[in-house]
């Protein structure tokens, strides 16, 4: 039975403050407005999409069954996480095992290849209308540019929240043998910025 | 550095990295909390910080700050057992021995959080810390009997 208490938990744990001492500098300096091509923001659409489909980041951004996933060239085969793991509506855990139970929020983070992956922020699954895991690009892209599934973001906003999470920086720089997603933070930003001034076009326009 | 284990303070003076297990172990000596795996895979070492379980394996002993410890040593006495420690004798859950201490703490943590949890929930909370010995519907008995227990009090 799921009551108060934990939902204090997950309050407390949702208000903490980050500390992003370890946090990557971003600059976000998008093109001129009218600059970039239809053409051109859907290719930085592909890129964008190689980010968002990779285990790395796709492995969080599950849906309403709440479990977080074992995908990539690190795993094997594809399953659900170990442990029976099952993050909840609160997204960290609250009503079962919460994330922070083994992801503890470090300054120095973990490289030791099998061990739980660490941030210096609250170890969290991405809201549930983020969904990516399973998705296609059409998919991925218009939800990306859905206010209503995207948390208001402009894609300047976009920008800026890749710019402070550090738990987004994490994808860049797993530690250990981990393969880190496509790119590098700052070119997926920039690209985020390509495809904003482009109108933020899908395929399916 | 200093680090509060069971309401007393203690001066540690070892790197920022090392471990909390490390710490409780090999230099305060505490050695309830057990060694497993040291890659958080199978609870052994779950000791709470602030009254939330953790696996100390995976804590460094820099980020612990001021919060407390509680190891299997200070959540309970000899002469007043916590409710889960008093089940766990009652059920004679134990076989080998050497996961309850994480079992135990897991379980603390857990009913302090959600005193009435249901069957499923107990194998869901608890499916991170593993008992060779398979001693699981033990477990889930004394589980059942500490919550009972707990909200009689």
């Amino acid at each position: 039975m799921f009551r108060l208490k934990t939902v204090v938990l997950c309050a407390a744990l949702a208000l903490a403050a980050p500390i992003a001492l370890a946090a990557d500098k971003v600059v976000i300096a998008p093109p001129a407005p009218g600059s970039v091509s239809r053409e051109q923001g859907l290719d930085a659409w592909g890129r964008i999409f190689e980010v968002t489909s990779h285990p790395r980041c796709s492995n969080c951004h599950v849906g309403e069954r709440n479990r977080p996933m074992w995908s990539g060239p690190s795993y094997g085969k594809t399953q659900v996480h170990g442990m029976n793991i099952i993050a909840g509506e609160s997204r960290i855990g609250a009503e079962f095992l919460p994330c922070a139970t083994c992801h503890a929020a470090s300054e120095t983070g973990n490289d030791v290849d099998h061990a739980a992956p660490q941030v210096d922020d609250d170890w969290r699954l991405a809201p549930v209308e983020a969904q990516w895991f399973g998705k296609s690009s059409v998919e991925i892209c218009n939800q990306l540019r859905d206010p209503a599934r995207n948390g208001e973001r402009s894609f300047m906003d976009l920008a800026r929240h890749l710019d402070h999470d550090v738990i987004l920086h994490w994808a860049w720089k797993p530690g250990g043998s981990r393969q880190p997603a496509p790119y590098s933070l700052q070119e997926h930003v920039n690209d985020i910025l390509t495809w904003g001034v482009a109108g933020q076009p899908c395929t399916n326009d | 550095m200093q680090i509060i284990v069971n309401g007393t303070a203690h001066e540690v003076d070892v790197e920022d990295d090392m471990p909390l297990l490390w710490v409780l172990r090999d230099e305060l000596g505490i050695t309830g909390v057990k060694y497993g795996c040291g890659i958080a895979q199978c609870g052994a070492c779950t000791v709470h910080l602030d009254g939330q379980a953790v696996r100390s394996c995976q804590v460094d002993i820099s980020d612990v700050g001021n919060q407390e410890v509680t190891t299997i040593e200070g959540l309970g006495t000899p002469e007043a057992l916590h409710a889960v420690q008093a089940a766990w004798i009652k059920h004679q859950v134990a076989q080998c021995g050497y996961c309850q201490s994480g079992q135990i703490m897991q379980a603390a943590s857990m009913l302090d959080l959600n005193p009435e949890p249901t069957d499923e929930e107990i194998d869901v909370i608890m499916s991170g810390n593993l008992c060779r010995c398979g001693t699981y519907p033990r477990i889930r008995e004394a589980i059942r009997s500490a919550a009972a227990t707990l909200r009689e009090a």
